[in-house]
């Protein structure tokens, strides 16, 4: 006997007993909506602590001479002495499906005075244009403009001109070594105080036009210390790196490319950590629904008890009862998944472009692995996991039917059409 | 006869003050307590006014600089850079533990924290405490000879400092020689406590200052760093010259001279 | 029955009745009630545990926080915060107070650590070179089981009470200067007469904190030695306290507040809270509880769906019995009652099931914690502070009564909608009903 049948007969009895179709579709729906969400909103964390730690100063990959890890000593360059074409590496870098971005950068260490106040500061020196393709953490200044070359301009973090009671305009001392050995010092303008939200990043660093900070360091143009490239999703970077790897010239000394996870490996078990979660938490919430769903199909049951003797009676086997009540079962989790749909995705959407800023509530900002995490309830897609979920919802429901489902096999027919 | 017993009175007196009078000229040149003092105070005055030439090598660059130096006791010093033209100009002023640096390129002066003085001086393999030493080396050593004899044919001492029991000392032990005639000194070897030698400073050319005998040269060469020195030669140095606290001030940090 | 049903203009006969008929009413549905219950237990032990569990995390957390900062609550004076300078010390009159009031018997009882330190920055040097450095000297007494950095030893072993010239060292530190254990290396920092002052110290003990800044720049050192050094004699510079549970902190600190009044008023002294100094640790623990709120408002929300779909059922499966009721003189308001009761009691009854079964759990592993280091591993930072993976839930009673009323809350909602419908019954119309 075909089960076509029996998807019919399971459809008709929904409509049996409405409200309980109807209470029992809702757990099961709010199962699916709710599993959806919590981990759409996990994954939302994640998302934004990686691309927090990633994407807010340090990009996805980041290119060095071997040696440069982790002394950071002015003198490992890439290319060594001699440098090497920063533009031709930055070409084959651009031309990868995968780079969004990709920024050159010179690092020194010295001293930001405002006359009386010194405080010890990291230079960056940066290509303002890529650079903002790149980071985010001069997208928003907390005052002034980004630095022209050329001019002496000089940004700092909110933090150090705290410490330096200094403010855009003003004038700043630069002291650092050069690379020739000379006390190399200038004077800057301060144009510009950016936030990153990290306390150390605004206490330390001082930004400004990577030619000006090689003018300062006597370093030609063609030596810098660092490439760092931004990838369209930090999950492709390890892929990227290698790729990036095997394609760039060949640089001597030897060069690194370096993805984010092998920078932050905690981060990279946390993600997976969270990510073994999400099962749990599915397991949990149907594993609660199970018995709203199943008290329902025993009622349905039942009360339908006279008829699955008839159709015992008649000679149907007990196998063809467990067919009817499970697309019964079926039929249920369609209905339940289909209202799931229905609310969860306009509610994803909802939250992954308009997410509510929980700030008002929690106040401050967290760093987890030293990345920032700012409160929002901003959610991730997961598709793969969304068919899981409905998986798990149509399995669900078939498991609540089953037990009803051999008790009516096993209704006794005469017994039953007597009136016991 | 009288006139003789005067006389010879005198001559026994002279004797016999001579007699108690030598064993302490003798124990005098051997007492190394004595002989390290005198080295310690060899470039330390109540004050001083120089000009030094210092060579500095390192893995990546070479550096000559030209400078000249005032210090009075150890809490104030001075350092303007007469070379390289470019950096002319640039000072240093100590005054109590507060450190002000002049940079001429910019006419400005900044004041650092001594906590970011870090090790080197002025870039060279000299530290801080090389230069402004504190205290004295018999204050914190204790010091014996190791060996008293000739080296390539110079008489010469080798002392043993070992760094009293809770003297702010880093090594582990210094070791010096001293040429015998004229108490200059010849090298220094600082040790870590594990016997290992960390760096050596050699001291030549040895030329008298304002009436005192000094080396003129002074190397300083790290054991890690084979390729790497800091080399000063003094032009010019006078002691006990008439400055006094005014003198390190602010205003002549800023004096281009 | 008829005759109580006469009866029951009584008020205590009423309830009675009620009660009788509502569990009666529960027990021949068995199985279903059951089912719906099991639901419940379920629901009601897991967030027993897992919030049991997430507070014990919260209480990790902040405890490793405060351990490796200035405790629950520190009192230090205003400028020390920014200043780290030894003129920022606190008189020795603020620090006795301190002490004092630390020792009332109602804070005393809730204090588990308490220490007193000399904080400042100074400079580390040893013939490999020179490196800023924290200097934190303590009492090592007091300082042992307060922080946590004395049981990350590496090698050797934390400071003891004799020790003189002893410092406990970060590795970070202790590879940039090339030292070793017995190493002697020399810290330098400015003295309370304003002149740079070096000190001789050895180390007796390297340590592993996991977290890099307290591994390069932290050193412990005997107090005394640091009052040797910088003439402060036995000064601090801030006093902290470690607390057994963070929910006591408020109480702590208005009372340290209130006997420090004078010196807060000048200037001399000031009371932070753990909150203070460490906002991105509360903001952590603020959006991790608010994820298991989230979790468990969705699961007692199914709950509540299936004890809805229980209850209705058994209403609308008994009309004809409502209707004799009501015919016998029950009123709508009694039937409803009826109908909520049962939904209650059902609640109720799994519900205190349920959060048993999580109070059994959680105190089955109260004792020794639940080890989740094969998750988390052993590096975690969260907020700066590294996270231990052996999580120790935690009971509180707040917590339980919170719960508690949540299912009660939970099953009264649940249960108005099938009362309404009960007491809604239209007597004459229930009679064409079989049941």
């Amino acid at each position: 006997m075909s089960d076509f049948p029996w998807l019919r007969i399971g459809w008709r009895n929904l409509g049996r007993n409405r409200k309980r179709t109807g209470l029992t579709a809702l757990g099961l729906a709010v199962g699916f909506v709710a599993s959806v969400f919590v981990v759409g909103w996990s994954e939302g964390l994640m998302v934004e602590m990686v691309e927090s730690a990633t994407s807010l100063v340090n990009g996805q990959i980041e290119i060095h001479d071997a040696e440069f890890r982790p002394d950071r000593s002015l003198y490992d360059t890439i290319g060594g002495r001699e440098g090497t074409d920063v533009q031709a590496l930055l070409r084959v870098i651009d031309g990868d499906a995968s780079v969004v971005a990709a920024a050159p950068r010179v690092y020194a260490g010295g001293l930001v005075s405002s006359g009386e106040a010194t405080s010890a500061g990291l230079f960056m020196g940066i290509d303002p244009a890529r650079e903002l393709e790149l980071t985010r953490f001069l997208d928003q200044l907390v005052d002034g403009r980004l630095p022209v070359a050329g001019q002496n301009e000089l940004l700092v973090g909110e933090e150090m001109a705290r410490q330096l009671s200094t403010g855009v305009g003003d004038e700043l001392v630069v002291v650092t070594s050069g690379a020739d050995g000379s006390m190399a010092n200038d004077l800057y303008t301060l144009v510009g105080i950016f936030r990153s939200g990290l306390t150390d990043l605004d206490a330390t660093f001082a930004v400004m036009p990577i030619g000006d900070l090689q003018t300062l360091l006597v370093l030609p143009p063609n030596r810098v210390h660092e490439i760092a490239v931004a990838t369209a999703d930090p999950m492709v970077a390890e892929a990227t790196a290698a790729r990036l790897a095997d394609l760039l010239p060949a640089v001597d000394p030897a060069i690194e490319v370096v993805p984010w996870t092998v920078l932050n490996p905690a981060m990279v078990d946390y993600v997976a950590l969270a990510d073994a979660m999400y099962f749990i938490i599915v397991g949990i919430v149907f594993g609660i629904a199970i018995f709203g769903v199943a008290n329902s199909m025993l009622m349905a049951t039942f009360e339908r008890r006279r008829e699955f003797a008839v159709m015992l009676a008649l000679g149907a086997t007990p196998r063809s009862v467990w067919a009817a009540v499970l697309s019964e079962g079926l039929a249920v989790g369609v209905v339940s998944l289909a209202l799931g749909a229905v609310v969860a995705f306009p509610l994803m959407v909802w939250f992954h472009n308009a997410p509510p800023d929980m700030s008002r509530f929690l106040g401050s900002d967290v760093t987890i692995f030293g990345a920032l995490l700012s409160p929002s309830l901003r959610v991730e897609y997961n598709v793969p996991f969304w068919f899981a979920c409905a998986t798990a919802l149509i399995v669900t429901a078939l498991l609540a039917a089953l037990y009803p489902a051999i008790r009516a096999g096993r209704t006794p027919p005469a017994d039953t059409l007597s009136g016991l | 006869m009288a006139r003789c017993s005067g006389m010879t009175y005198r001559v026994v007196g002279l004797l016999v003050v001579g007699c108690l009078v030598m064993p302490r000229l003798v124990a005098a040149q051997t007492d190394p307590l004595e002989i390290m003092a005198r080295v310690d105070r060899l470039l330390r005055g109540e004050s001083s006014r120089g000009v030094a030439a210092m060579e500095v090598v390192t893995e990546h660059w070479d550096r000559q600089m030209t400078m000249e130096l005032w210090s009075l006791g150890t809490d104030y010093s001075l350092v303007r850079l007469r070379a390289p033209q470019r950096e002319a100009g640039t000072a240093t002023l100590m005054a109590e533990d507060d450190i002000w640096n002049y940079l001429p390129k910019v006419d400005r002066t900044i004041k650092i924290p001594s906590s970011m003085m870090g090790g080197a001086w002025m870039g060279s393999h000299f530290t801080n405490d090389d230069l402004v030493k504190e205290s004295q080396i018999i204050e914190d050593y204790d010091i014996e000879i190791a060996f008293e004899g000739d080296r390539e044919n110079v008489a010469v001492w080798e002392f043993l400092l070992t760094p009293k029991p809770e003297a702010a000392i880093v090594w582990g032990h210094v070791e010096y020689q001293v040429r015998q005639d004229d108490y200059m000194p010849v090298w220094t070897k600082f040790y870590d406590e594990d016997g290992e030698l960390s760096r050596t400073m050699t001291y030549s050319e040895f030329v008298e200052f304002d009436g005192r005998l000094v080396p003129a040269v002074m190397d300083m060469h790290p054991a890690d760093k084979p390729g790497e020195r800091t080399s000063i030669r003094y032009e010019e140095l006078e002691f006990d010259i008439d400055i006094d606290q005014s003198f390190f001030s602010l205003r002549n940090l800023q004096d281009r001279r | 029955m008829a005759k109580t049903l006469m009866t029951l203009r009584s008020q205590p006969m009423q309830v009675g009745v009620i009660l009788m008929l509502a569990l009666r009413n529960l027990r021949r549905q068995l199985r279903r009630s059951i089912l719906t219950a099991s639901a419940m237990i379920i629901g009601g032990w897991l967030l027993l545990f897992t919030f049991s569990l997430g507070d014990g995390t919260h209480e990790t957390w902040i405890d490793s926080g405060v351990r490796m900062s200035g405790g629950h609550v520190t009192v230090e004076r205003p400028e020390f915060r920014r200043s780290r300078k030894i003129e920022d010390r606190l008189s020795a009159d603020v620090r006795s107070t301190i002490e004092r009031a630390l020792e009332a018997p109602e804070i005393a009882a809730q204090v588990v650590a308490q220490s007193a330190r000399l904080t400042i920055n100074a400079l580390a040097s040893s013939p490999a070179g020179a490196r800023p450095a924290q200097i934190i000297a303590v009492d090592p007494l007091a300082e042992a089981p307060f922080s946590m950095f004395d049981d990350q030893v590496l090698e050797g072993r934390y400071l003891e009470p004799d020790d003189r010239l002893a410092a406990y060292v970060g590795i970070g530190l202790v590879e940039s200067l090339d030292l070793r254990l017995g190493s002697r290396f020399v810290v330098q920092a400015q003295d309370t007469a304003q002149d740079i002052s070096g000190q001789l110290l050895r180390v007796v003990g390297i340590f592993q904190s996991g977290m890099p800044e307290a591994d390069q720049t932290v050193i412990h050192i005997p107090i005394q030695t640091a009052g040797d050094w910088l003439g402060s004699d036995r000064d601090v510079t801030n006093v902290g306290v470690v607390l057994a549970d963070s929910a006591t902190v408020a109480s702590v600190a208005t009372h340290l507040e209130r006997v420090l009044a004078e010196p807060i008023a000048h200037g001399d002294a000031s009371v932070l809270e753990w909150r203070e100094s460490n906002p991105a640790l509360y903001a952590a623990v603020a959006i991790d509880n608010f994820g298991n709120y989230l979790v468990y408002g969705i699961l007692f929300t199914i709950i509540a769906v299936g004890i809805v779909n229980t209850v209705l059922m058994s209403v609308l499966h008994r009309h004809r019995e409502f209707g004799v009721l009501q015919a016998l003189g029950l009123t709508p308001g009694q039937t409803g009652a009826i109908v909520l009761v049962e939904g209650l009691t059902l609640t109720a009854i799994s519900g205190v099931i349920g959060v048993s079964l999580g109070l059994l759990t959680t105190w089955y592993f109260f004792g020794d914690g639940i080890d989740f280091s094969a998750l988390i591993g052993e590096d975690m930072t969260f907020s700066g502070v590294v996270i231990d993976p052996i999580i120790v839930p935690m009971f509180r009673v707040s917590r339980l009564s919170q719960i508690l009323v949540f299912i009660l809350v939970i099953g009264a909602a649940a249960s108005i909608y099938p009362a309404r419908r009960a007491a809604t019954i239209d007597t004459a119309e229930a009679m064409k009903f079989e049941r």
